[in-house]
């Protein structure tokens, strides 16, 4: 038995206890999708509904993403990989759920593919993590060792770029933005209601998919996830057109790390960077 | 025609603008490229109005604030330098000009100092030349 068909097994024995104990109303995991290759994010609310859940390579998706839609109150069960595990801890720090309402099931994985292109996917898209942060059960073998250098080696290759190059590689990149919001919808930091790029009342950018209002969607975009985003690479995935988001979310991440001493998600005991400060922060970070 | 930048600034209430206020009873001049909207606290300030000004045009943004501490409001200005600073590095990362924002801690007396970092903001952003990158083509 292949460890992702155990950790599926466990997922359905504990979920079945869950319900079945009522210690949850929900379980959030991954059902069956058109085929084997493309799973798609599953709510189990009854303990018929448990047999759907499976469990392989293809089910990349941030489930923290769906903690929101539930209203306060609500007890979950929630599947959690590495990054998705430092989605929840944000998501507790902003206070959008309860730990107490939280049953987490860790999953430790390695060797996840993508289901658009079938390909194994780069650790250095993601947060380079293997292991949940946070969890209540884990229900795999956790993975020993093999954390790729830093989840910021990436960047050094568009650090040193010169900043005219960097701003056509940005340029063409953002250009190529349709602005259907799949990462929005993704990301399981984004839960504003509306987003500022909906409203009309002020009007923030233009609607249409072209140069400036895109321009302006994504790098405020990615101002509202500084310090925030938990590196899960889920908006890079869910780009039809492939805009390497993860690449300037790394950034800013990297940033707030540096100028602020603390990385988003691993602790539920931290606030998330922005809404905080020290008074002895320094000047220096504006120059 | 030369070059005659277009400056934002957005002064907080309590410092900045009283000593944009005092620069201008005690009579100092400073260059008049400077655009200044008055804003209750430097905290005030969402980044998109800083994208958003760039966009329409503007080749410069001044952000005023009370000296860390001064705060009119205690803590404010302690969470816009913390904002301000992940703005700057976000402009930076686009390869926009950094340089085009600044953030000055200005308090109501120093009307000098507000001259003064006028006057050199418009000096600085008159050689970095017009703002073309992220100005809406018409």
């Amino acid at each position: 038995m292949t460890e992702f068909k155990k950790i599926e097994e466990n997922l359905k024995t504990e979920a079945t206890r869950l319900l079945k104990e009522g210690l949850v109303t929900v379980v959030l995991a991954y059902g069956k999708g058109f085929d084997e290759n493309h799973p798609m994010p599953y709510a189990a609310k009854t303990i018929a509904d448990v047999e759907n859940i499976v469990f392989n390579e293809y089910c990349n998706y941030n489930m923290a993403r769906y903690l929101v839609r539930y209203p306060q109150g609500t007890k979950i069960a929630i599947a959690v990989k590495a990054a998705d595990s430092r989605a929840v801890i944000q998501l507790i720090q902003e206070e959008k759920v309860k730990r107490e309402n939280l049953v987490i099931l860790g999953i430790p994985v390695q060797g996840m593919k993508n289901p658009k292109t079938g390909e194994i996917i780069d650790s250095k898209t993601t947060c380079g993590m293997y292991n949940p942060v946070l969890y209540d059960l884990l229900l795999g073998e956790e993975v020993h060792g093999a954390k790729s250098a830093s989840p910021y080696d990436v960047l050094a290759e568009y650090e040193k770029m010169d900043k005219e190059a960097r701003w056509e590689f940005w340029k063409k990149e953002f250009d190529k933005c349709i602005r259907c919001y799949a990462c929005r919808k993704a990301c399981p930091m984004c839960y504003c209601d509306p987003c500022f790029i909906d409203q009309s009342k002020p009007k923030w950018a233009d609607k249409a998919p072209q140069s400036p209002g895109n321009m302006m969607y994504h790098l405020t975009r990615f101002h509202h996830l500084a310090g925030r985003c938990i590196d899960c690479g889920e908006c890079s995935r869910a780009c039809p057109v492939d805009i390497p988001l993860y690449l300037f979310h790394k950034k800013v991440a990297k940033e707030c790390e540096e100028m602020f001493n603390q990385a988003a998600g691993m602790s539920i005991e931290d606030k998330p960077v922005l809404v905080d400060f020290r008074v002895e922060d320094s000047d220096k970070i504006l120059e | 025609m030369s070059f005659e930048p277009k400056i934002l600034g957005i002064a907080c209430n309590w410092c900045t603008y009283t000593g944009a206020d005092l620069a201008g009873t005690t009579r100092l001049k400073y260059p008049q490229n400077l655009r200044v909207v008055r804003v209750m606290c430097s905290s005030r300030i969402n980044p998109s109005f800083i994208f958003r000004a760039f966009q329409l045009g503007a080749d410069g943004v001044l952000v005023g604030g009370c000296h860390p501490g001064d705060c009119h409001y205690n803590t404010g200005n302690l969470y816009a330098r913390r904002r301000l600073a992940t703005t700057k590095k976000i402009l930076e990362f686009a390869g926009f000009e950094p340089g085009r924002l600044r953030v000055e801690w200005i308090s109501a007396s120093e009307g000098n100092k507000f001259a003064e970092v006028v006057a050199e903001f418009t000096a600085q952003i008159r050689n970095l030349g017009p703002q073309a990158k992220l100005k809406i083509q018409e």
